[in-house]
């Protein structure tokens, strides 16, 4: 009785989680010039409207180029930081520990408008390294945070060993560190990049009518207008964030929930 | 200087100045700004403003009272959806499915989420025709621009992230102590909330506090969701950055909302501390 109750909650739940993105994919086939759900006739005319729109591509690169950068930076920072964390007894490493993690708690309408503030102050707004270092801020901690329980106890005498064979710091690090928390940098970067691509509460203080990001950009339409050219940019979003978790899927295993006995 | 303080400073040194730059002296300025008068003088004007004003404590109810009716939203739903995964799914490729369903949401922008949601719950959406030719209701019922629509949206947004908080923890749980707790004569639910539901307890109040945190500091879900109509307290914040300009009003106003927030979810850390002790 109670396993049925759970039963029609879980797929009532997870019909709930697709409605929306079947909604937004099938409402960007549509032939119509507004929405339809069910979409009236199939066409993919407003998905070729997206991609000759120079606006929309140049939105697509930006935020795809910021995420990149603001993810390889963030993992420069979170590796070396998660070392210290995890090998070294140092003053002020709690500190270190929480302050590098609170980006996860802070609201980010507060943190962008503390950014925005800041910048003013020193000139740094409105460009894409604005953007970036707000980035870089946020998304750090997801990589701290995917790599730190990888670096176990166990592993030490593994690097002191090598260090007894006369490997350099660097050396033990990319040959015997680096090889046992690579799934860990790989999953942390990957949810870094994500965060990134589909920021909106941080990125909005420094976009500009030229320089803005695809997310940004689909808030600032979808206030005034909904049409299905929007309907077709979320589709593509949805997408990319399929293929990506597919991808996730089959090489690191998603099977995040199963028991463990 | 040792050898190993050199290797820290090495290892943490740019990170270290990096967020200082750029995390912990913008928090700062902000701060500052809020406790100063434009022409510098020290002032706890922009406070006063703020809490001794219905209109805000108005703003603050709505936005806690719509944080709080999600996130018990989110715990009804998604416990039952987490045991479901972890306890009741025996196909593993159905709860990789099952996942994948979970996270992709969870990788797409709370635009276009919201923006599904825009769609569904419009007057002639989907919901509302739904529910007319079901005979559930006679005229279109306004989601748009109410506090059920925001809701809505945001429970969507926040649901994966209790359910893997808690998938995790339950998990965890050794199926054992349940086998235990069989074998001496328990009824299953017995088990469960004496044996299973505690061990869970940790997890549960990791997302939930998440969640609340992330629900009552949202902007994007309420700005689409509200239709105009209502105002949570992050807009307040985003008006006075984006189009006032008042810094110093606006500072007090960032600091009030993370000072609340804070306080809330250090309260649940205590009441999740010690139900789980």
């Amino acid at each position: 009785m109670m396993a049925l109750l759970i039963r029609i909650v879980s797929f009532a739940a997870l019909a709930f989680l697709v409605l929306p993105l079947v909604v937004i994919m099938g409402s960007s086939l549509t032939t119509t010039s507004f929405l339809a759900f069910p979409p009236q006739g199939l066409t993919l005319s407003w998905f070729g409207k997206v991609i000759t729109d120079a606006s929309y591509v140049s939105a697509f690169m930006t935020s795809t180029v910021l995420a990149a950068f603001a993810t390889v930076v963030a993992v420069i920072f979170a590796v070396p930081s998660a070392l210290a964390i995890a090998r070294y007894h140092f003053p002020g490493k709690r500190v270190l520990s929480a302050v590098l993690m609170s980006p996860l708690i802070l609201p980010h309408v507060v943190l962008g408008a503390a950014l925005l503030q800041y910048g003013t102050a020193i000139g740094l707004t409105r460009n894409f390294l604005a953007l970036l270092v707000g980035h870089i801020v946020i998304i750090t901690p997801f990589v701290l945070r995917a790599v730190l329980p990888q670096l176990t106890d166990e592993q030490r005498s593994l690097e002191e060993a090598s260090a007894d064979l006369g490997g350099k710091p660097v050396t033990t690090f990319f040959l015997v560190t680096f090889p046992q928390i690579r799934s860990g940098v790989l999953s942390g970067a990957i949810f870094a990049f994500i965060s990134s691509w589909i920021n909106v509460e941080l990125s909005i203080f420094n976009t500009t009518a030229d320089l803005t990001t695809i997310p940004v950009k689909l808030f600032n339409y979808v206030q005034y207008t909904i049409d299905p050219t929007i309907a077709a940019v979320s589709a593509v979003t949805i997408l990319v964030a399929a293929l990506v978790i597919i991808i996730l899927d089959l090489t690191l295993g998603l099977d995040v929930l199963s028991e463990r006995r | 200087m040792t050898p190993s303080a050199r290797t820290i400073g090495m290892l943490i040194g740019i990170p270290v100045l990096f967020f200082l730059a750029f995390f912990l002296f913008p928090m700062v300025v902000v701060a500052v700004a809020s406790i100063t008068d434009p022409n510098g003088g020290l002032t706890v004007a922009n406070y006063t403003r703020i809490l001794l004003d219905q209109y805000h404590w108005d703003v603050l109810w709505v936005t806690f009272r719509i944080g709080a009716l999600t996130t018990i939203a989110c715990v009804l739903i998604g416990y039952p959806l987490a045991w479901y995964l972890v306890r009741i799914v025996a196909w593993a490729p159905w709860r990789r499915a099952c996942i994948i369903l979970l996270i992709v949401p969870l990788f797409t922008s709370n635009i276009v989420r919201s923006f599904g949601w825009m769609v569904l719950l419009g007057r002639n959406g989907l919901v509302n025709d739904t529910l007319q030719a079901l005979g559930l209701i006679e005229r279109p019922v306004r989601f748009l621009g109410s506090e059920l629509g925001i809701v809505i949206g945001l429970v969507y947004i926040l649901l994966p992230f209790i359910v893997l908080a808690v998938g995790n923890a339950v998990a965890d749980v050794d199926p054992s102590l349940e086998q235990a707790s069989a074998d001496l004569g328990a009824h299953p639910s017995t088990s469960f909330w004496t044996v299973t539901f505690p061990l869970s307890l940790p997890g549960l109040m990791a997302g939930t506090v998440m969640v609340f945190m992330l629900a009552v500091s949202a902007y994007v879900t309420p700005a689409l969701l509200s239709g105009g109509r209502i105002t949570v307290f992050s807009m307040l914040i985003f008006q006075q950055y984006s189009t006032v300009f008042d810094f110093h009003y606006g500072g007090a106003l960032s600091i009030t909302m993370l000072v609340l927030t804070l306080i809330l979810v250090a309260v649940a850390g205590r009441i999740g501390a010690a139900k789980g002790a």
